[in-house]
């Protein structure tokens, strides 16, 4: 045990190991690549979606099962699924992570959206704002901390599956694991998934740090 | 499932089992060959059958059944059993008495390092590698091994027809396979020391599943790595390149026994087996299995009585 450590500590400081195409350095930034491209898409189709609902009321129940559907799909099924219908590209990848977070935002920016004291809203109508005044000017900031919550979770929850990418020949921190996995190398499999994991709780450490320096004058 | 997988998943373990205490168990007795520390070996207690977890194997299960049922031998199939890594200790502690192995994938796990590709030298090699108590029968003519295929297109585009041609278009094509095959002798290393081929590019995809097969159909991969009892080889016309200078081991079908049970009666029926079935009709069997969703055991028991195996 002491000896696989040992390994790993050697594995991930070796700078030959951070060099190349092959390298660690360059399967991070593929990684990151991958995630943040996913849960901008993601971001692109979840945040008009959650705030449309939340702002009108309707759709919420079709909207949000459906965002649950979503969440509830296999991603490694819906990569193999999309493979067999588009041939080898990007496209399996990128269909099964937006498909990963879209979910968390949809479902987020209602809360956050529902959550909004309805008394305020009326008090907004009251004073003769219209309804995207109301929208834009009043219930999307009270409902921010909410919605980035969500767009932090779905980023998250990306970056721990874009290990998927390695799965049809593609890089990113994924390509470790596999390969480690198929040539019996396990320490190469710890390497990969340790880098994974500190790249999550990195950057959620990050994300939820400028979250309560954005909203610290905030109680909710 | 298939055979890689199934030598895939056995880790570290593969060294642990011993590999030189193994010699004198009974190879060069005439008599059968099945004895070790003096008891002698008999099948009349009946016989354990165990498989691996994958459909070939469990088809092979079955026709061992048949054969020795047909022989008057008592026979218990314990089909689909897990990995080499869970079959082949359950064999050693006697849970089971015999297994369908193949010669390549069972020597690879007895001993990581052997470079030995030829069918006959192989079978020394897994007589002397073998645990004591346990031994291979002679193997059968059907064999499972690796391959590499292109489409009926590309072989006529590049005019590829062995291993060798790839040579002449280094650098143009792309070879599609699971990601160990990069690093393997079978794989990216052993085409470039053995037949001086190099890749433009390699695609780190499944072990002979639907993703290497589907860009292998899509023109996405040039070259993919496969075996040979695949039924979608044939069903797409793909051409499987020869290999003039054996890189690939020979992966014949071999009983691996315990001396116990290895009586002549069970010793010939696996023989006469071994000579009947070949590697298209287990492709076939694998087929009606796989495609057709038919029962191993039904598909097994059909071909034994249609080659008079059985009555």
């Amino acid at each position: 045990m002491f000896e696989l450590f040992k390994n790993l500590a050697k594995w991930l400081t070796s700078g030959s190991q951070w060099a190349g195409t092959d390298g660690i350095a360059h399967r991070l930034a593929e990684h990151l690549q991958y995630s943040l491209l996913a849960t901008l898409i993601a971001a692109a189709i979840g945040l008009p979606l959650g705030l449309l609902i939340g702002h009108t009321g309707k759709g919420a129940f079709l909207a949000i099962n459906l965002a649950s559907f979503g969440r509830a799909l296999p991603t490694v099924g819906l990569v193999v699924l999309v493979f067999l219908a588009s041939g080898l590209s990007m496209w399996p990848v990128y269909i099964a992570l937006v498909a990963l977070a879209v979910p968390s935002i949809v479902t987020n920016t209602y809360a956050g959206m529902t959550a909004v004291d309805p008394d305020v809203k009326d008090a907004a109508r009251g004073q003769g704002m219209r309804g995207h005044q109301v929208l834009f000017q009043v219930e999307l900031p009270l409902a921010l901390p909410l919605i980035m919550t969500g767009l932090r979770l779905a980023l998250i929850q990306v970056v721990s599956t874009a290990t998927v990418a390695a799965y049809v020949s593609f890089g990113g921190l994924g390509r470790f694991v596999f390969d480690g996995l198929a040539q019996r190398d396990l320490v190469q499999v710890l390497g990969g998934a340790v880098l994974v994991a500190v790249v999550a709780i990195v950057l959620d450490l990050g994300l939820s740090g400028l979250q309560r320096f954005l909203f610290r004058h905030r109680t909710a | 499932m298939n055979r890689r997988t199934l030598l895939g998943a056995l880790a570290g373990t593969a060294v642990a089992v011993p590999v030189l205490s193994s010699c004198a168990s009974g190879v060069t007795s005439l008599d059968g060959g099945g004895s070790t520390g003096g008891g002698s070996a008999s099948s009349k207690n009946g016989v354990t059958i165990g498989t691996a977890n994958f459909t070939e194997n469990q088809v092979l299960g079955y026709l061992y059944a048949a054969a020795l049922e047909a022989a008057g031998v008592k026979v218990k199939v314990r089909p689909n059993l897990g990995t080499r890594e869970i079959v082949f200790p359950a064999l050693k502690s006697g849970d089971i008495d015999l297994l369908p192995e193949y010669q390549g994938s069972l020597l690879t796990y007895l001993q990581p390092r052997s470079k030995v590709a030829e069918a006959g030298e192989m079978q020394n090699a897994l007589t002397l590698a073998l645990p004591s108590g346990l031994q291979v029968l002679p193997y059968g003519i059907a064999e499972d091994a690796d391959c590499f295929v292109v489409t009926r297109a590309t072989a006529r585009k590049y005019g590829l027809t062995s291993l060798a041609d790839l040579a002449k278009h280094n650098g143009k094509l792309v070879i599609g396979a699971s990601a160990e095959v990069k690093t393997r002798q079978v794989g990216v290393v052993g085409l470039k020391d053995v037949y001086g081929v190099e890749f433009k590019e390699f695609k780190s995809l499944d072990s002979d599943g639907p993703l290497v097969k589907g860009a292998l159909k899509k023109g996405d991969v040039d070259v993919a790595n496969l075996f040979t009892t695949d039924t979608d080889i044939k069903a797409n016309d793909w051409v499987v390149l020869t290999d003039p200078k054996t890189l690939i081991p020979s992966q014949h079908i071999v009983p691996l026994i315990a001396d116990r049970v290895a009586d002549p009666t069970v010793r010939k029926a696996l023989a006469r087996l071994g000579n009947l079935l070949t590697t298209a009709q287990l492709t076939e069997l694998n087929r009606q299995v796989d495609k057709d969703k038919k029962d191993p055991e039904d598909v097994a028991n059909t071909y034994a009585k249609q080659h008079g195996i059985t009555k």
